[in-house]
């Protein structure tokens, strides 16, 4: 208290964001995992500038449930799956919390193949880079305090800036990006509509939104700062968009200029080689450790957030081994369970991905309602309850990403 | 028993373990428990035995029993639903309940003041376990005929219990005795117009440490935090809000009433009062002071305009003080007065015009002879004084030179008008964040 009176106005407001600063920024860069770069890499290689008012839409939507998930955090102490349990009952919180385990371990799979693929463009093998990064992600979260842990993350978030740098040295057409920001076209075929509707998919993650709500609870933060926790929910939103933007300009001007087709985000940084430089290559590489390392200890976490919230039982960063057993198993288990996943020989990686993606999206829609539902319950929510208006625009979002999922539902299963 | 000096969590655990007046210990209803789980769904009949409808709610009132009783059901009747009043059942099983009338006036639910719903307030929400002392969710609430009425006896945690909820039917839905908890060791918050409390849950709490029941405070959501904030000792809550981050405390008191808030404040220490209300904005901070007692606020305000990097704006001006005249036997029956402040150390001596003399501590009034004179005991070391606009690192060199636990602040007339404790300084001077476990056992010195 008497260090705080000693500062000058404008320092208290920095250093009060500062400490509010986190949930908004590190869930919304954690939705730019591998999947989300090489679904960015794809819209780019494939369709050059035309679709990138898609991820403009899907900021604009990240913005929104992000702040509402992180409000609602905030106001009722608990996490979503808590909270579904508590208002919707024993099945419907079951139900949730099932899918979203397994949906998050074929997702932490897919950032261990992200790390491997990354690690292989330097010659790593995954048998190291992947129980490594294991290791690393583990030893962070169960050795650390919540402030340390959150530190890094913030560094590692950092790494996002490569794919910037990236999109700059490939010399874009600016003028052409522009209007696809502002200019919403698109072929109509199915493959324009799928990689529009992953799109969507990869940025509003389940996994994201169970895990700002609960590490605005973890992080005590209290209404008071609500006002702080929006500049961090549009600061994260906005730099996943900005990241997002860069990666698909980079390939817009790069392989999509020389009709290249690419698969993932590693086919991206070994095309981009022979094109932007031998930089381009290794910025490219190093963004996807940065983001696959990032999201691979938010997704355990967020599953040990969620188990934890369902059971009822102690969920916290700060809590020890002892003190909240089950936190800490389910984060090991996912964690070991998904590299073991990635190593096995021979293991059906690409089904495990397309069951994940159909998941996610499957996932995503009751989430949704479900937040929608606390959002205008006013035993819950008390005076931060949704106003009209803000109903209006979940709806419309709701009913935006019901139409994309049919959609892509439809595509996977025929 | 022997109480021991300072009240751990064993105590509390010790005390349930050795009781036998809990109805869980009784085993003629271990073994009459209904699963209120089970319970939801299942027909609810006429005495002839044609059914009404199906279970949807039951509601119990709070009251000063240790275990609500059954005040009325929520029955699905075609598509509306329906109250019947808890008098009317004659028989309440797993399977049905049967009401002891052949007709009933079917009316529509409205929520009454000391309510709750025990499926749509209670099951799966935050329950403080008294004697774990932590905060679970409900699995599942038992229910058993006890004293002529039909009560909440028990509440499950289990995972166990939880997960069979899931499976659909009647699979396992029996009660497993050993891990139901006894009604009476849970501090239930249903939310809505009533709090479920207990005297029992209440004694329990009571037993918590300050710093404890603090933690317990943090972790629970908004409406839980305030009925348990509600259901508490004013004098015990405001221990307990001492304890608590000031962001946290903040956020607290924007979620209670003016009324509560200044009742709580004004039990306080003054200078942890005024830290609070220093931090609130400025029309909450006198919609608080309207509700106080004059006296305490105008000592309150006069504190909140002190700047907190000056003696004045840490300081507590909570003290005893004595005249020089006094005698030991009477400054001594001011000190087991106010035994239950943290600074009954000791008392400042002043002089015929208010002025600062001396400080006795409490030892030295023990040793002497109850009819001496104050003035008597006076001399040195005498007490190190600063003024009310001393600097907050003057105060620090000031405790450093002398190595006392406290320090008297004294006016421009040399009148005492607050003392600086040691752990004030520690408030002070810690940093905003990370005091959780610091602050602990403050004032205990």
């Amino acid at each position: 208290m008497a260090s705080k009176s000693m500062m000058s106005p404008k320092k208290i407001r920095i250093a009060a964001f500062l400490a509010v600063m986190g949930p908004g920024l590190i869930a919304g860069l954690s939705d730019n995992d591998p999947a989300g770069i090489t679904t960015y890499s794809v819209l780019g290689a494939d369709y050059g500038y035309q679709l990138l008012w898609v991820l403009v839409a899907s900021m604009l939507a990240l913005i929104v449930l992000h702040d509402l998930g992180a409000r609602i955090g905030v106001v009722t102490r608990q996490g979503m799956i808590g909270l579904i349990r508590q208002k919707y009952g024993a099945r419907s919180g079951t139900l949730s919390a099932g899918a979203l385990i397994l949906a998050n371990i074929g997702t932490m799979t897919a950032e261990f193949a992200g790390i491997a693929a990354a690690g292989q463009l330097f010659g790593l093998s995954k048998y190291i880079s992947v129980p490594v990064a294991a290791l690393a992600v583990s030893f962070l979260v169960l050795r650390n305090s919540f402030s340390t842990v959150e530190k890094v993350f913030f560094i590692v978030s950092a790494g996002f800036i490569a794919y910037i740098i990236a999109g700059f040295m490939a010399g874009p057409d600016w003028g052409a990006a522009a209007k696809g920001v502002l200019i919403p076209t698109i072929p109509f075929t199915q493959e324009a509509i799928f990689i529009a509707t992953a799109t969507i998919g990869t940025t509003l993650a389940p996994w994201g939104l169970a895990f700002i709500q609960s590490y605005a609870v973890d992080k005590r933060l209290t209404k008071d700062d609500l006002k702080l926790l929006r500049v961090d929910v549009w600061t994260g939103s906005l730099l996943t968009g900005v990241i997002g933007f860069f990666v698909v300009v980079t390939c817009a001007a790069t392989l999509h200029k020389q009709g290249i087709h690419i698969n993932d985000a590693a086919d991206a940084a070994k095309a981009l080689e022979p094109l932007a430089g031998t930089m381009a290559k290794e910025l490219f590489a190093f963004g996807l450790i940065g983001c696959a390392l990032l999201a691979a200890s938010i997704l355990p976490l967020s599953t040990a957030y969620s188990v934890s919230d369902l059971t009822g039982r102690p969920a916290a960063l700060d809590d020890n081994l002892k003190e909240a057993p089950l936190f800490y198993f389910t984060f090991g288990f996912i964690t070991v369970l998904s590299a073991t996943l990635i190593l096995i020989p021979g293991a059906p990686l690409i089904t495990i991905l397309v069951v994940t993606q159909v998941l996610n999206a499957i996932l995503l829609l009751p989430l949704l309602i479900y937040m929608y539902g606390i959002s205008k319950d006013e035993r819950l929510m008390g005076e931060f309850v949704a106003t009209s208006t803000m109903k209006t625009i979940y709806l419309i979002i709701i009913a935006v990403v019901g139409v994309a999922i049919s959609c892509m539902l439809w595509f996977t299963i025929i | 028993m022997k109480t021991p000096p300072v009240k751990s969590i064993n105590t509390v655990a010790k005390r349930f373990v050795g009781r036998s007046d809990l109805a869980l210990q009784r085993k003629s209803i271990r073994e009459s428990l209904v699963s209120l789980a089970g319970l939801i769904g299942k027909p609810v009949r006429y005495q002839g035995g044609k059914e009404i409808g199906r279970l949807v709610d039951v509601v119990v009132r709070h009251g000063e029993d240790s275990y609500p009783p059954v005040s009325g059901l929520i029955v699905k009747v075609g598509q509306s639903k329906s109250f019947i009043d808890g008098a009317r059942i004659a028989k309440l099983t797993q399977n049905e309940i049967q009401l002891s009338t052949a007709k009933v006036d079917l009316t529509e639910f409205t929520r009454r003041e000391g309510e709750s719903l025990l499926d749509a307030d209670v099951l799966d929400h935050q329950i403080v376990d008294v004697n774990g002392l932590r905060v679970v969710r409900s699995s599942d609430l038992y229910l058993a005929p006890l004293d002529r009425e039909i009560r909440v006896v028990g509440v499950d945690i289990s995972f166990k219990a939880f997960i069979r909820r899931i499976f659909p039917g009647a699979l396992g839905r029996g009660p497993v005795p050993k891990h139901v908890i006894d009604w009476a060791n849970v501090a239930s918050l249903a939310h809505g117009t009533g709090v479920v409390k207990s005297n029992e849950s209440r004694a329990a709490l009571g037993q918590l440490r300050p710093a404890d029941l603090a933690d317990l405070i943090e972790d629970l959501a908004g409406r839980e935090r305030n009925a348990l904030i509600e259901m508490l000792d004013p004098e015990l809550a405001a221990d307990a809000l001492e304890e608590m981050e000031d962001e946290e405390l903040q956020g607290l008191l924007r979620g209670l009433s003016a009324q509560r808030s200044a009742e709580l404040i004004s039990r306080m220490e003054p200078d942890e009062g005024a830290e609070v209300l220093r931090d609130l904005d400025d029309d909450h901070r006198e919609s608080i002071f309207m509700e106080m007692d004059i006296s305490v606020a105008k000592q309150l305000r006069k504190l909140v305009e002190f700047d907190e990097t000056l003696a004045g704006g840490i300081m507590t001006s909570h003290m005893l003080i004595t005249h020089e005249d006094d005698t030991v036997a009477s400054a001594l029956a001011l000190l087991v007065e106010h035994k239950s402040r943290d600074i009954s150390d000791g008392v400042v001596v002043v002089d015929a015009k208010g002025k600062l003399l001396d400080h006795i501590q409490i030892i030295e009034l023990i040793a002497a002879k109850p009819a001496a004179k104050l003035s008597s005991l006076m001399g040195p070391p005498y007490p190190t004084s600063v003024n009310l606009n001393t600097r907050l690192d003057e105060v620090i060199d000031e405790f450093a030179n002398n190595r006392g636990s406290s320090i008297i602040v004294v006016d421009e007339k040399n009148k005492p008008v607050g003392r600086i404790l040691a752990d004030d300084l520690v408030d002070a001077l810690a940093p905003t964040s990370d005091t959780q476990g610091f602050a602990q056992g403050s004032g205990a010195l």
